[in-house]
């Protein structure tokens, strides 16, 4: 009997398995990177067909997102402006900016025809899922926080995941993200542009009692009776300026954020 | 502790409810199929199994190569902005209307849930003073509206004509009209009641003098109508109040279910069978009726005799009442009729006042002379029934009228205006279209289903659905209101309005041809619009703009119902109609009686292309997208039939062949052949379906033939029948009693079976359970969450399937068509059950005592089964069995308390299915969104039904039916498993809304009973009550502190959220048999 295999063989197998662990991890990498959303949808940026600018309406003239997306607070959906909207400030006879800028042909021939522009839709929930505009701005979290800074962006771009584990990320801890109503649609929003003492004023105001504003502060020891003492635990808490974790933690609580994390919550 | 479930022995002396004759007698067909969630097509033979797994790998591979190809790039997508804002219209917020349903009984006021436009569901208007809930044709008219089969085109002897050959054709019509004044023309009209159209009716006669009208309606009441012009007199409507009445005996008058009497809603009648605490405070139901009828099911007496021998028991009662006019009919009943009437009337005479009879629509006029002198001698005119006084009306000769003038060729054009269809439906249709072709009559139809006389007229115009037009209609009290389109016309089309406008001369049909308005420029005026506001402006008394807006918000004017007429009933005139009776003989085994009633899916043939209708079970014998002969026991027996056996019957000349099927509690005799179906040409989902019983029928106003002949036939059809489809497999889930057993125990219904027996919180399934405090963490949150349940009460419940047409529009529930019904694969999520129990049966007459097989009820003592309905669904378990079971947690608990189902997360293993002990879910065997279950598909030259013609069947969602579906539930696809969920979509968006109204507040709580479920909203008995059990003043709360609560197999543990409250009846201790009514066994254990 001759040696039907050389030697080399004899380190084969281990050699394929070796290969094979190599190969299956970096597949299981390359999937969990490239497959996830986080990867096929960040960064899409379509061509519009018209050239709108975030950056100039939003950014430069600081036009608020409701004026165009007007049901946003009210609805599901935020709404993609008609016409009429637009003809406000550029239409003939209205406001008459730049009604003859070759960038707006397409409006003024949708007007005239009645037919719709077709706008590229960028962030798309799957069929099954029952996004809610409205149960998201009436409730502390701003438009940048799904969206990111489109008042920055010349073309608006997918900017977060908006995957199911993204979104979960934000159900079990809303006070990353939450904020005063009025600076909803301020994108460039940061707490330390809060006032501390106007902060805590207005909750005051809303009848919630110094003692229970102090707990969240400091823990079931801390106490408070008025604003000065509030604002002396909140400072000795978090420092000089306002944090994220110090708006989040008392509106969650005064608020009763408590985002739902059942199926049906989405999914119906 | 790992436990093996044994169910309690059945108590050998409780009641038993059984849902047909295969399962009573424990049959082989029966018992074959019991227990398996799905009985056919569940498991597959080895060698599918091993061709399957071949196939499959072939598939697989092929389709991983390709999905690699077409995930690549992302696809493009866009979003359509409206151009012009859209008055009231928020992009993804519904919109609801209020408009009206113009019937032949009368107004039915709705409320219509629009979608950016779409009309997607409707509802019944709480606001309108008979409003509330509404029977399934109306629910599922919205279907209709959106019928891809529609009549879209005018037709000329059914070849296709363009608007303008159609104006040229109608327009003809009118000058020749004109120059003979109206000689020659006849219009023939449906039952209405809309101010606009008699208006015009009236304006037509005016302009042309000779033109002669007619009113037909293929099961119209033609008798009832002439006793009460004789007996009331003209232009007086009686008005029925049945919430005033406490004693109420129907004569084959099925006034809860097809055959609504002009009167209160339903729910007036069910108020008064509810009871929380003692009481001798309850309404009594007498019923004689030759099948069951929903009615039938609701009475505390009901007799089933033959239908022939009704003038017979009228006159009994008559008679009993001292009215001696009647004697001689009164003579020709049968003996035991008087034993049962008798006790009955004095009931009736002690609660003078509070009492009515009521006789079925279709009755003769001697029959509604004699109730109509009852009802006065029981002083029940003024008490019980209101005499409204009509608007006046121009006269309208009938069928029989319409068939003279044709003969004698005074009518050579004939305008068809009824919703019944001609030539199809008319007493001897045959005969009538033969005659009509002889006479060379013009035949102008207006109609929205391409149906025979649509067909063969020389021009028909496709009719507007009434969500797409202008129109008006009085509801039974008169109460006037508007109809309002919801959408603008899918197709060209016309509405009845439109035509008559057009025969006036006032308007063009068919597309408008001028260019759209310009922008912000008033749309053009619409004739039928301005018809209809001129008519307001009459009723209302001037053409007030802010009136007429708050009709059209409203959906009613306030206060415009009839007078009441200042008449008393001409007892005189009652009895030359009772003289003129001839008596009928009772019907014998050589000569039987046939009755043409209609159908609870299809009416009278004017539903038949509606699938949700064909698909709901008929509530009586279960029967799906057919009719079939229902034969009583004695009979069915005695010619040895089997369920589903094609029978001749021949009467009078005419014969069919139908198949038939054993009814239980029919009369010995007797055969009920439903009317509407075997209709040709109306598309997929109506052609051919059934068989025409009204072949049979002879002469106008007849629907009880005498004479008929039975031959049963050899072969035997398919019926789809779900009676013995997910069954509860005999466990005792049904509990009623009488009013006495209430009074002495008012909580008999807990005590039933096991359930005085069970340990506190203890279950075979895991989960959250009970209310969260500091013993029970991981109980329910009843402090920050909404906690929902539901209650239904089976006193209230009449069992129509109005709440299975309600959740299939809300929630997006496909149709299978009948041969996956066959299959039980119906994908309706409420089942509307239905049982007979038999109080006593076997050869000693005593309560059933021993096992299923041994002793059968005898089919005497089958005909005088009980009927009860009870709707069952997804009980929302809290210990739910089906999630323990999922492998993939498609099917988990809210926090809310709903069993909540991830359509795009389940695998399809149906193990949650199996686990399921109330049979609640079901399986999407197929894509029925996108496989048109219904079609067949040619595969090499071979017709292969189009679900299992795989790749080659068509795949494509109907582009009309799709604008129906309700954008906030998810429409399933094939694999997936699905199920009721107390309408989650509402609950989030109250929820949302709650949060929108509150913003940075505290109160998240959906404020009390404002959330309402489809099934709830939809109840004309106002059987079912939902909201937050954490809210303590909410409804479902009250509801389910009543002793009557219960739940079904309460002993399993399964904690559901939804309960029964018991069924209660009140027999009259007088009345023969009163003691074997709703026996309730005292088998506590």
């Amino acid at each position: 009997m001759g040696n039907f295999f050389p030697r080399w063989t004899n380190w084969l197998p281990l050699k394929v398995a070796i290969a094979v662990v190599f190969i299956a991890f970096g597949v299981s990498v390359g999937v969990a990177y490239y497959f996830t959303p986080k990867y096929t949808r960040v960064g899409y940026e379509p061509t519009q067909p018209v050239p709108f600018s975030h950056k100039i309406h939003a950014g430069q003239l600081g036009l608020d997102c409701r004026y165009c997306h007007s049901f946003s607070e009210a609805s599901s959906h935020a709404n993609v402006p008609t016409n009429q909207t637009c003809f406000n400030c550029h239409g003939p006879g209205k406001g008459n900016i730049r009604s003859n800028s070759p960038n707006l042909e397409l409006v003024v021939k949708a007007n005239e025809t009645g037919k719709s522009i077709p706008w590229v839709k960028i962030h798309k929930a799957p069929d099954y899922v029952y996004f809610n505009h409205s149960a998201h701005l009436n409730r502390g979290i701003s438009c940048v926080s799904c969206h990111g800074k489109i008042n920055e962006m010349e073309v608006v771009r997918h900017d977060q995941p908006q995957s199911m584990g993204w979104c979960l990320d934000c159900h079990r801890n809303p006070e990353n993200n939450l904020r005063p109503l009025e600076q909803i649609t301020n994108l460039n929003f940061k707490p330390a542009d809060l006032k501390r003492a106007d902060f805590y004023k207005g909750l005051l105001d809303k009848k919630i009692p110094a003692k229970e504003i102090a707990t969240v502060i400091g823990g079931e020891a801390a106490k408070a009776d008025d604003l000065d003492q509030l604002l002396k635990l909140a400072e000795t808490t978090y420092g000089k300026e306002v944090t994220q974790a110090e708006v989040g933690a008392q509106l969650k609580k005064h608020w009763q954020i408590q985002p739902p994390e059942n199926c049906t919550a989405c999914h119906r | 502790m790992k436990r093996n479930w044994i169910h309690p022995e059945e108590p050998q002396n409780a009641k038993r409810y059984w849902r047909s004759v295969s399962e009573l007698e424990r049959r082989e067909n029966f018992l074959k199929d019991l227990g398996r969630e799905f009985p056919a097509g569940d498991t597959l033979t080895d060698e599918e199994r091993e061709n399957g797994r071949r196939d499959f790998l072939k598939i697989m591979g092929a389709s991983v190569g390709l999905m690699g190809l077409a995930s690549c790039r992302r696809p493009l997508t866009t979003i359509l902005p409206y151009t012009q804002h859209v008055e009231w219209m928020v992009p993804g917020k519904a919109l609801m209307y209020a408009t009206t349903m113009p019937r032949s009984g009368g107004a039915t006021p709705l409320v219509v849930t629009t979608h950016e436009g779409r009309p997607t569901h409707v509802t019944g208007n709480p606001l309108h003073p008979l409003g509330g809930g509404i029977d399934s044709f109306a629910q599922a008219s919205v279907l209709d509206l959106y019928d891809p089969e529609r009549s879209q085109q005018p037709l000329g002897m059914g070849k296709e004509l363009s608007w303008a050959k159609a104006n040229e054709l109608l327009s003809a019509v009118s000058t020749e009209a004109k120059k003979s004044s109206g000689a020659g023309l006849g219009v023939v009209i449906g039952a209405t009641t809309s101010p606009t159209y008699l208006r015009l009716l009236g304006e037509l006669k005016v302009a042309l003098p000779q033109v002669q009208l007619f009113k037909y309606e293929a099961a119209g009441a033609e008798g009832s109508a002439a006793a009460t012009k004789a007996v009331l007199g003209a232009g007086v409507k009686p008005f029925v109040k049945l919430g005033s009445a406490m004693r109420i005996l129907a004569l084959d008058c099925d006034f809860l279910g097809l055959d609504p009497v002009a009167g209160a809603p339903i729910s007036a009648f069910t108020k008064h069978r509810a009871k929380e605490a003692k009481t001798a405070d309850m309404n009594r139901l007498y019923v004689l009726e030759n099948r069951y009828t929903l009615t039938g099911g609701m009475a505390d007496h009901r007799k089933a005799i033959p239908a022939s021998l009704i003038p017979a028991a009228a006159a009994l009662i008559a008679v009993e009442l001292g009215d001696s006019s009647a004697k001689a009919l009164a003579d020709t009943a049968p003996a035991g009729l008087k034993e049962w009437i008798a006790p009955a009337v004095r009931d009736l005479i002690d609660n003078k006042g509070k009492s009515l009879v009521l006789a079925g629509s279709r009755l003769g006029a001697e029959v509604h002379a004699l109730v109509a002198s009852i009802n006065n001698a029981l002083g029940a005119y003024g008490s019980t029934i209101d005499l409204l006084q009509e608007a006046p009306a121009p006269e309208f000769g009938g069928f029989a009228e319409l068939q003279a003038a044709v003969s004698g060729g005074q009518v050579k054009t004939l305008v068809s205006l009824t919703p019944s269809n001609l030539y199809y439906d008319a007493p001897d249709a045959a005969a009538f279209v033969k005659l009509a072709t002889e006479k060379k009559v013009k035949l102008v139809h207006v109609g929205t289903l391409k149906n025979s006389t649509a067909l063969h007229a020389a021009l028909h115009i496709p009719a507007a659905h009434y969500l797409e037009s202008w129109g008006d209609a009085r509801s039974a009290d008169g109460t006037y209101s508007i109809v309002q389109p919801m959408i603008a016309p899918l197709y060209d089309s016309a509405s009845k309005i439109e035509v008559l406008l057009a025969l006036l001369g006032r308007k063009k049909l068919g597309p408008v041809e001028a260019a759209p308005p310009a922008a912000g420029a008033p749309p053009a005026e619409d004739a039928a619009h301005t018809a209809v506001r001129d008519t307001f402006a009459a009723v209302a008394g001037g053409l007030d703009e802010a009136k007429w807006n708050f009709t059209l918000r409203d959906g009613f004017l306030k206060a415009s119902a009839y007078a009441k007429a200042a008449v008393t009933p001409n007892v005189a005139a009652a009895a030359e109609f009772i003289a003129k009776a001839t008596p009928a003989a009772a019907p014998t085994d050589e000569a039987l009686e046939v009755v043409l009633v209609p159908d609870s899916s299809v009416f009278d043939g004017r539903y038949i292309n509606n699938a949700w209708l064909q698909e709901a079970p008929d509530p009586v014998t279960k029967l799906t997208w057919d009719n079939a002969a229902w034969i009583g026991s004695v009979t069915f027996r005695k010619l040895g039939l089997k369920d589903g056996q094609h029978v001749k019957i021949s009467v009078g000349g005419a014969e069919i062949e139908i198949p038939a099927i054993e009814a239980p509690g029919h009369a010995t005799h007797s055969i009920t052949l439903p009317l509407g179906y075997g209709q040709k040409g109306v598309g997929v989902v109506g052609s051919d379906r059934g068989v025409n019983a009204y072949a049979l029928r002879k002469q106008p106003g007849v629907f009880v033939l005498s004479g008929a002949k039975i031959e049963a036939l050899a072969t035997v059809a398919e019926l789809a029948i779900t009676q013995e489809q997910n069954t509860m497999e005999g466990r005792a889930v049904y509990r009623e009693g009488t009013l006495d057993t209430f009074n002495k125990d008012v909580a008999f219904a807990q005590k039933t079976g096991m359930d005085g027996h069970i340990p506190e919180n203890i279950s075979f399934y895991k989960g959250q359970m009970g209310v969260k405090s500091a013993e029970n963490p991981e109980g329910f949150d009843y402090e920050t969450k909404h906690q929902w349940g539901m209650v239904i009460d089976l006193s209230k419940c009449i069992g129509c399937t109005a709440c299975v047409i309600a959740c299939q529009s809300e929630n997006n529930i496909p149709v299978v068509g009948k041969d996956q019904v066959r299959k039980g694969r119906i994908m309706q999520w409420i089942r509307m059950d239905r049982y007979f129990a038999v109080p006593k049966w076997g050869k000693n007459n005593v309560e059933q005592q021993s096992t299923w097989a041994e002793d059968d009820p005898t089919p005497e003592q089958l005909e005088s089964a009980e009927m009860v309905t009870q709707p069952m669904a997804c009980q929302q378990c809290e210990a739910a069995p089906c999630e323990t079971v999922c492998p993939v947690n498609a099917t988990v608990h809210t926090d809310d308390g709903l069993n909540a189902m991830a359509y795009n997360r389940c695998i399809g293993t149906r193990y949650c299915a199996n686990n399921c002990p109330y049979t609640a879910r079901r399986f999407n065997w197929f894509d029925y969104n996108k496989r048109n279950p219904l079609t067949e598909t040619s595969v090499l030259g071979m017709k292969v039904q189009n679900l299992y013609a795989g790749p080659l069947g068509e795949k494509k969602e109907d582009e009309s039916l799709r604008l129906q579906r309700n954008p906030n539930v998810t429409v399933r696809m094939r694999g997936v498993i699905e199920k009721c969920t107390y309408c989650v979509q509402r609950l989030e968006s109250a929820k949302i809304l709650q949060k929108q109204v509150q913003r940075d507040s505290k109160n998240f709580r959906v404020p009390t009973d404002t959330v309402k479920t489809a099934c709830q909203q939809s109840c004309p008995a106002d059987a079912i009550v939902f909201g937050d059990l954490a809210d303590k003043k909410s409804a479902v709360v009250k509801a389910k502190a009543s002793p009557r609560d219960y739940q079904v197999l309460k002993y399993i543990g399964t904690r559901p959220r939804t309960s029964y409250l018991a069924r209660l009846r009140n027999p009259n201790k007088n009345m023969p048999g009163a003691e074997n009514i709703a026996v309730w066994s005292n088998n506590q254990f």
